[in-house]
C-alpha cells in the first residue's frame, strides 16, 4: 500500500515535477574506506609477509641456539612481524577513536603508478630513452593536462637533455633496445 | 699528526678546486631540493649518487653531505613564503614564518633563518670535530657484543621517539631488518630469499628502496592534492632585520644550537624532533608566548637553528661508530661502502682524509649556503612557480635513470616502483618509512655482529651483559629517559603538532 505522505506530496507537488529529485551520482573514484578497515588489511598483509618469510627461513639451516645459522635471524624477525601485526590488528579493533575515512584511487595517482609499472617492462625491450619518453608524454598529457603535441615536444627535449647529462657527461650507459 | 694538523690537511682537500666545485654543487642542489616540496634531502642525495662514482670518495661524500645540510637551508624558504614545508624539518617554521611573511616581514624571517642555520651548522661541525675522534678510540677497544647492544639500542630509540604509533614504528623496524636479510648470508654465503635470482644476491638496492619509500611515495601523496602554490615574493632590500628581531632571535639561536646538537646524536627523526622541541622551549621561555603562531621571530630562529645544528652531530654516530642515525646518513653509509670506505671507529685512522676533508667542507659549505640563499631567494621562489605536475615528470625520469645506473639492473626499477606503491599506502595508514630504512641498513651488520659475538664467546649469551655493555646500555637508557622527560615537561608533541596542523 502506498505511503499516504508520499501520495499527498505527489498530489501537492509543483507542476512539471514528476517526483523527488534523483540522488546526485557519486564519482567512481576516489573511494573512501574506513581507517580501521584499512588498518586491518595492512595488518593482514604484514601477517602474510611474516608467514612467507618464516616459511622460507625454516628451509634454511637454523643452527643452534648458541651458534645460529643463516635461517635463525630471519625466522625470529618473521615471528616478531606476525606478533606486531596481530597487536596492530587488536589495537585497531579496540580503538575508541573515530573511524576516519581514507580516500584511495585518485585518478592522478593511478595514472602515474600505471605509467611507472610499464617502465621496467619496456625499459630493456624498446630502450631506456624511448620508454622514458613515452612515460613523460603520457604523464604530461594526463597529469599536467598538456596537449599531445606539446607533450611529445617537451618529452623529446627533456630526454635529449638527459641523454647529454647522463650519457655523455656522466658516462651512464642505458639500454638502447633494438637500436 | 695532531688534530689541528689533520684539520689543516682537511682544508687543503676541501679548498681544492674539485672540493669547492662539488661542495658548491651539493649545496646548490640541496637548496633546490629543500625548496621544492615533495623531494627531500634523501631523494636529492640518491639522484646525484651516480655522479659520485667517478669521483674520489672524499669529494663524493662532500657533495652528498652538502645536499643534506643544503636542504635544511632551502626548506625554510618554502615554509616562510608558501607555508608548505620544503622538507620535514621545516614544518614548524611554517607556523610563525608564514605569518611573518603575511605581515610583510618575509625578509627578516629569511635572514634570521639563514643566520641561525649558519650558526647552528657551525656549532654542530665543531661538535663533530671534537667528539668523533675520542669516541672512535673508545669504540675500537669494544668488541662486537657492545656493537650489537648499541645497534639494538639505536633501533629501540627509533621506535620510541618517532612520531605516531610505537607499535607501527616497531613493525617498520622489524620489516626493515627482515628485508635486510635478503641476499647472501655474510657468514656462510648461503642465499636467502633470492628465489634463484642473481640480481638479489647482493640484497635489495638501498637507492631503489630509498627513492621508492621516500621520493615516489611523497610524489603519489602530493598528487592527491589539487591546490596551486602561491608564493609571497620578498624584495632584496627588505631582507635586513630590525634591531628587535636580532635581539629576540639571538637567545633562540643559542638555545636551538644546543638542542639540535644534543638531538643530532639520537637515532630516528632527530632533525624533525629537534625543531619541535626548540619551538616548545622558545614558547615556554618567551615573555610573550601569545605571540607564537602570529609571527614570533623566535619561533623561526630556534627551530631553523636546531635543524641545522643536527647535521654535524648526526654524522658522529655514522663516522665514529658506523651507525647511521637518520636516513640521510644511512645513504652516506651506502655511498661510502660503494666507494670501498668503511665508516666506523677505524675510519679516522685508516682514512683520515675522508673524515677531516668532510669536516673542513662543512665549514665551507655553511659559508656558501649563507651567501647563496639570500641573494638567490628570488630564483628559488621562481622554482615554485613551475607546476608541480611538470616537476613530477622530471623527478621520475631522473629517479629511474639514477636507480638503474647503480647496478644496471631492471630489478632495481621494479623495487623502486613496488616500494613506492607500498610506501604510499603505508604512509596513508600512519606508518613511517625512516625506521624501515634505518633498520634495513643496520640489519646486516647487526646480525653479523650478533653471530660473531656468539662465535667468539663459544655460544654464551652472557657476552652481551659484560661490563662495557652494561655501561653503554645504562648511559644510553638514561639519556633516553631524560629526553622522554623533557618531552613530557614541555609537552611539545601535543601543543606544537596542534599548532602546526592549525597553521
Amino acid at each position: 500500500m502506498a505511503d499516504p505522505a508520499s501520495v499527498t506530496d505527489h498530489a501537492n507537488a509543483p507542476q512539471g515535477t514528476a517526483g523527488p529529485d534523483p540522488a546526485p551520482q557519486r564519482p567512481l573514484l576516489p573511494r573512501a574506506i574506513g581507517s580501521r578497515y584499512a588498518g586491518l588489511l595492512a595488518a593482514a598483509a604484514f601477517v602474510l609477509t611474516g608467514a612467507l618469510f618464516a616459511w622460507q627461513a625454516a628451509l634454511l639451516d637454523l643452527g643452534q641456539i648458541g651458534l645460529p645459522g643463516p635461517g635463525f635471524f630471519p625466522l625470529l624477525l618473521a615471528v616478531l612481524l606476525v606478533v606486531f601485526a596481530a597487536v596492530i590488528a587488536i589495537e585497531g579493533r579496540l580503538a575508541s577513536s573515530k573511524d576516519e575515512p581514507l580516500e584511495f584511487g585518485h585518478a592522478q595517482v593511478l595514472i602515474t603508478f600505471a605509467a611507472l609499472l610499464a617502465v621496467p617492462l619496456l625499459f630493456e625491450l624498446i630502450g631506456a630513452y624511448i620508454t622514458l619518453g613515452l612515460m613523460s608524454a603520457v604523464l604530461l598529457v594526463f597529469i599536467a593536462r598538456v596537449s599531445v603535441l606539446r607533450a611529445i615536444a617537451c618529452s623529446a627535449v627533456g630526454l635529449a637533455a638527459c641523454w647529454y647529462l647522463f650519457g655523455e657527461l656522466l658516462g651512464v650507459r642505458l639500454p638502447m633496445g633494438p637500436f | 699528526m695532531t688534530g689541528f694538523e689533520q684539520l689543516v690537511r682537511g682544508f687543503s682537500i676541501a679548498l681544492s678546486w674539485k672540493g669547492l666545485l662539488y661542495c658548491f654543487i651539493g649545496c646548490l642542489w640541496g637548496t633546490v631540493v629543500g625548496v621544492l616540496p615533495g623531494l627531500g634531502p634523501l631523494a636529492g642525495m640518491t639522484l646525484l649518487l651516480p655522479l659520485t662514482f667517478g669521483l674520489d670518495p672524499t669529494i663524493g661524500i662532500i657533495m652528498l653531505t652538502g645536499i643534506f645540510y643544503g636542504a635544511m637551508y632551502g626548506g625554510s624558504t618554502t615554509s616562510i613564503l608558501v607555508r608548505i614545508p620544503g622538507e620535514a624539518a621545516s614544518v614548524v617554521t611554517c607556523i610563525d614564518g608564514y605569518e611573518m611573511a603575511r605581515q610583510g616581514r618575509a625578509g627578516p624571517a629569511l635572514m634570521i633563518s639563514a643566520v641561525g642555520s649558519f650558526i647552528g651548522g657551525t656549532v654542530s661541525v665543531l661538535g663533530l670535530m671534537f667528539i668523533a675522534p675520542p669516541l672512535a678510540k673508545v669504540m675500537i677497544a669494544i668488541g662486537p657484543s657492545v656493537e650489537v647492544v648499541l645497534m639494538l639500542l639505536a633501533l629501540f630509540v627509533i621506535s620510541i621517539v618517532s612520531a605516531g604509533s610505537r607499535v607501527k614504528t616497531a613493525t617498520m623496524v622489524v620489516l626493515g631488518l627482515l628485508l635486510g636479510t635478503i641476499g647472501l648470508d655474510n657468514l656462510t654465503g648461503a642465499p636467502r630469499f633470492t628465489f634463484g635470482s642473481p640480481e638479489l644476491s647482493g640484497g635489495l638496492s638501498f637507492a631503489a628502496l630509498a627513492i621508492g619509500l621516500f621520493g615516489l611515495s611523497e610524489i603519489l601523496l602530493n598528487l592527491e592534492k589539487t591546490e596551486t602554490i602561491k608564493a609571497i615574493r620578498p624584495k632584496l632590500r627588505d631582507l635586513i632585520p630590525r634591531w628587535n628581531d636580532m635581539r629576540d632571535s639571538a637567545p633562540a639561536i643559542g638555545r636551538g644550537s644546543v638542542i639540535g646538537f644534543i638531538f643530532g646524536i639520537i637515532p630516528g627523526v632527530s632533525h624533525v624532533v629537534s625543531t619541535f622541541v626548540s619551538y616548545a622551549v622558545e614558547k615556554r621561555l618567551s615573555r610573550h608566548p601569545e605571540q607564537f603562531g602570529k609571527g614570533a621571530i623566535a619561533g623561526v630562529a630556534g627551530p631553523e637553528t636546531a635543524n641545522n645544528a643536527v647535521t654535524g652531530t648526526a654524522m658522529i654516530p655514522l663516522l665514529a661508530l658506523g651507525i647511521p642515525s637518520i636516513p640521510a646518513t644511512a645513504l652516506l653509509l651506502s655511498a661510502l661502502t660503494i666507494h670501498g670506505v668503511q665508516p666506523g671507529p677505524l675510519l679516522l685512522t685508516d682514512r683520515p682524509d675522508v673524515f677531516w676533508g668532510l669536516v673542513a667542507s662543512m665549514y665551507i659549505g655553511n659559508v656558501i649556503l649563507l651567501t647563496l640563499n639570500l641573494p638567490l631567494v628570488g630564483i628559488f621562489v621562481n622554482l615554485l612557480r613551475i607546476p608541480y605536475q611538470w616537476l613530477v615528470v622530471a623527478i621520475l625520469v631522473i629517479s629511474i635513470i639514477g636507480v638503474y645506473s647503480v647496478n644496471s639492473s631492471v630489478i632495481d626499477i621494479w623495487i623502486m616502483v613496488a616500494s613506492g606503491g607500498v610506501g604510499y599506502l603505508l604512509r596513508k595508514l600512519g606508518y613511517e618509512m625512516a625506521p624501515l630504512l634505518l633498520a634495513l641498513v643496520l640489519g646486516d651488520r647487526l646480525e653479523s655482529s650478533f653471530r660473531l659475538a656468539l662465535t667468539m664467546s663459544g655460544g654464551s649469551y652472557a657476552t652481551f651483559l659484560d661490563t662495557a655493555s652494561v655501561v653503554v646500555l645504562g648511559s644510553a637508557l638514561g639519556l633516553l629517559l631524560l629526553i622522554q622527560g623533557l618531552a613530557w615537561v614541555f609537552g611539545y608533541r601535543k601543543s606544537v603538532t596542534d599548532e602546526a596542523e592549525r597553521a
